[in-house]
């Protein structure tokens, strides 16, 4: 009796939340797939057309264009945003006043939206006022003043760079967190045994602050793969589409060609996608730690 | 030649001043406890030796080296953590084996020394298990040999059986003790608990906001206590201390008066003792306090019983006194009860006597 009354009260106690889930995850969700399967324009009207956006898809090359390109621009990325974290993450470890405060300075600019960052980059690296072109004539790096987005891979690397100073912060605030959480003891002790810092940090404090490094880099990698913003206001795409990411392809099909039945059937791909990637990932984790 | 010397050894956290211009001298193969209320900076001492914790001033020298500016890693030593340390993610054979790997020594010499280790505290049907898989005890186990695998020139401790319940503890006592009799190293044990540092060590440090109150054997703190905190701090249930009035005396002999109790004469330790005039608190264990007829002439003063537990090997009685509550420590079964009127007799020359800056006399 008493005890499934309670499963209605657990169930009352959860309704909140379930609620929220329902309307702005599963109700969106569930609308994204019937569009896909749909002819639906922006403009309206349409009608059901099974799995024809589905077929339509596998065989558009730019969209798989811009799929991989996604995929390249994510597997650069992430790395450098994962080694630099874990680099940030282990020099200001130490509460120290002076850690906190470089702390502060870094992750400042995960608050910053990532859209003014990019026009703030876009600016930084114009060829005619740009800060960056400047210096970099100016130490000798180069002689003239470069345009940076006319060359896919040129475009890319500005990107990255104004990326990287974006959302570093991020993944260096979630190791600190891993970090910070193993035992001072521990580290003394592997100090006692004769572990210098390198070895400390391989053998102690990476294994250790694994989960940590985990989780930063699934969110920091499903993050990348849903790049839009910053190639929208940098490159625009520029040149010939070469910089088009997956959702700015998306967003070309939904709002710029008003395919929006094809767009939702694309973005229902990389959806499944990411997914599958994510579940690889935690199941190789999983596979490391068990062993 | 000491084998562990602190010179004046002092630690500022801050403004705070945690150890206080501390000297001592460790012999070989000595088992040393640092004794002490939390608080009292015998961790800080400890991490200090090991060179965990920088040194404000003063120097430490083990095995006739001077460490003070050495990392912990060469100072020679060992450090057994009060929460174990383990590295979670290793089993308990790399655990034990960690320090030999980083120091490259050869596989076969590895083996042999981790198994020489399992063996010695029985820690072989575990070797692939993880930590988080073992129970306190053989935790406790890992973390000392991962210890001793090290061959140090000393063992350090800090409060290694306070994670253990209580008749593990009693268990882990007896091994550690077997263990030094076995390895003849010199150690140095950190605890609260006064049974662990007087069953154990074969001198004791009594630490006092973190200055020596006194060293000593165990049962010189016991019998000889220096000060009122040493007398205070060492034996259970703790010694009863009574404010008396000096009047006069010969050589060492003073005679006082206690409040509701006629005169009485107490030895001294020094001589000329017997001069001191003034207030002075007399200090006696419950052990030596019995119980009497009420007005009998072997007691020195009357009281009545306000609370007794009975222990089974002993009881204790709490008795009311015109001179204050007196704990009794009666090895009989007494038939006592509340309410009973008793006398006590005091064992002669068991009181001592402290002047008002808490020191014997
Ligand atoms: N890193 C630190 N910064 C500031 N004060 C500290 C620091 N470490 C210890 N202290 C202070 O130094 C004093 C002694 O600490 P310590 O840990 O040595 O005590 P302890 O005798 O080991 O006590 P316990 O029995 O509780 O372990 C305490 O008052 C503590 O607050
Ligand atoms: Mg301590």
């Amino acid at each position: 009796m008493l005890a499934t009354n309670n499963k209605y009260v657990g169930l009352l106690y959860l309704s909140p939340a379930l609620l929220f889930v329902a309307v702005f995850v599963l109700y969106p969700l569930v609308q994204l797939v019937m569009i896909s399967m749909t002819s639906e324009s922006l403009l309206g009207g349409g009608e059901f057309v099974w799995f024809d956006n589905y077929l339509l898809a596998f065989s558009d090359r730019s969209f798989w264009t811009s799929f991989w390109f996604t995929v390249r621009y994510t597997l650069i990325i992430t790395p450098i945003l994962m080694v630099l974290g874990f680099l940030l993450a282990l020099l200001t470890m130490q509460n120290r006043a002076l850690n906190q405060i470089a702390r502060g300075v870094v992750f400042l600019p995960v608050v910053i939206g990532l859209a003014s960052s990019s026009l703030l980059w876009v600016w930084l690296f114009d060829q005619q006022v740009g800060l960056l072109n400047k210096a970099l004539v100016d130490v000798g790096a180069i002689e003239q003043p470069m345009v940076w987005f006319n060359r896919a891979h040129l475009g890319m690397t500005a990107v990255i760079v104004s990326v990287v100073w974006k959302v570093v912060g991020f993944g260096m605030i979630i190791m600190l967190s891993g970090m910070q959480s193993i035992s001072h003891e521990i580290v003394e002790a592997s100090m006692i045994d004769g572990a210098t810092y390198w070895q400390r940090v391989r053998r102690i404090i990476l294994p250790l602050s694994a989960r940590a490094i985990l989780l930063a880099t699934l969110i920091s990698a499903i993050g990348s793969m849903l790049a839009f913003d910053q190639f929208y206001l940098m490159t625009g795409g520029a040149p010939r589409g070469q910089t088009f990411t997956s959702v700015y392809w998306i967003y070309q099909n939904s709002f710029v060609y008003f395919k929006l039945g094809y767009g939702s059937a694309l973005s229902v791909i990389l959806m499944v996608v990411i997914m599958a990637g994510a579940a690889l990932q935690i199941a190789l984790q999983r596979r490391g730690e068990s062993a | 030649m000491p084998h562990v010397e602190l010179k004046s050894l002092s630690k500022q956290f801050g403004t705070v001043e945690v150890i206080r211009d501390l000297s001592l001298a460790i012999e070989a193969g000595e088992f040393c406890a640092l004794l002490g209320p939390s608080g009292c900076g015998k961790s800080t001492l400890l991490r200090m030796i090991a060179g965990l914790e920088t040194v404000t001033a003063g120097n430490v020298v083990i095995a006739g080296r001077d460490v003070t500016q050495v990392p912990p890693a060469k100072r020679q030593i060992s450090m057994v953590f009060q929460s174990y340390a383990l590295y979670p993610h290793m089993s308990v054979r790399q655990n034990i084996a960690f320090s030999l790997e980083i120091a490259g020594a050869p596989k076969a010499e590895i083996a042999e020394k981790t198994q020489k280790a399992a063996t010695l505290l029985q820690l072989e049907p575990y070797l692939e298990r993880k930590p988080a898989q073992l129970s306190g005890g053989q935790r406790q186990r890992v973390a000392i040999g991962r210890a001793l695998v090290r061959d140090p020139e000393v063992f350090l401790f800090d409060e290694p059986l306070s994670n253990l319940d209580a008749k593990l503890r009693v268990q882990m006592r007896l091994e550690l003790a077997k263990l030094h009799q076995e390895l003849a190293t010199t150690m140095i044990y950190v605890t609260h608990d006064q049974v662990e540092a007087m069953t154990l060590a074969d001198r004791i440090v009594v630490l006092d906001a973190g200055r020596i109150a006194q060293v000593g054997s165990p049962l010189d703190l016991y019998h000889r206590p220096e000060n009122k905190f040493v007398a205070a701090f060492i034996g259970s249930p703790a010694m009863n201390f009574l404010p008396a009035a000096a009047n006069g005396g010969e050589g060492r002999a003073v005679s006082v008066d206690l409040a509701g109790a006629g005169s009485l004469s107490v030895e001294t330790r020094h001589d000329g003792a017997g001069k001191t005039s003034g207030t002075l608190e007399l200090g006696i264990r419950p052990e030596h306090v019995s119980p009497t007829a009420p007005a009998d002439p072997s007691a020195v003063i009357d009281g009545r019983i306000s609370m007794v537990e009975r222990l089974g090997n002993a009881t204790i009685l709490y008795v009311d006194t015109a001179a204050g509550n007196i704990v009794v420590e009666d090895e009989s079964e007494s038939e006592a009860r509340i309410g009973d009127a008793v006398g006590l007799a005091f064992e002669p020359g068991r009181s001592h006597l402290f002047a008002a800056d808490g020191r014997v006399i």
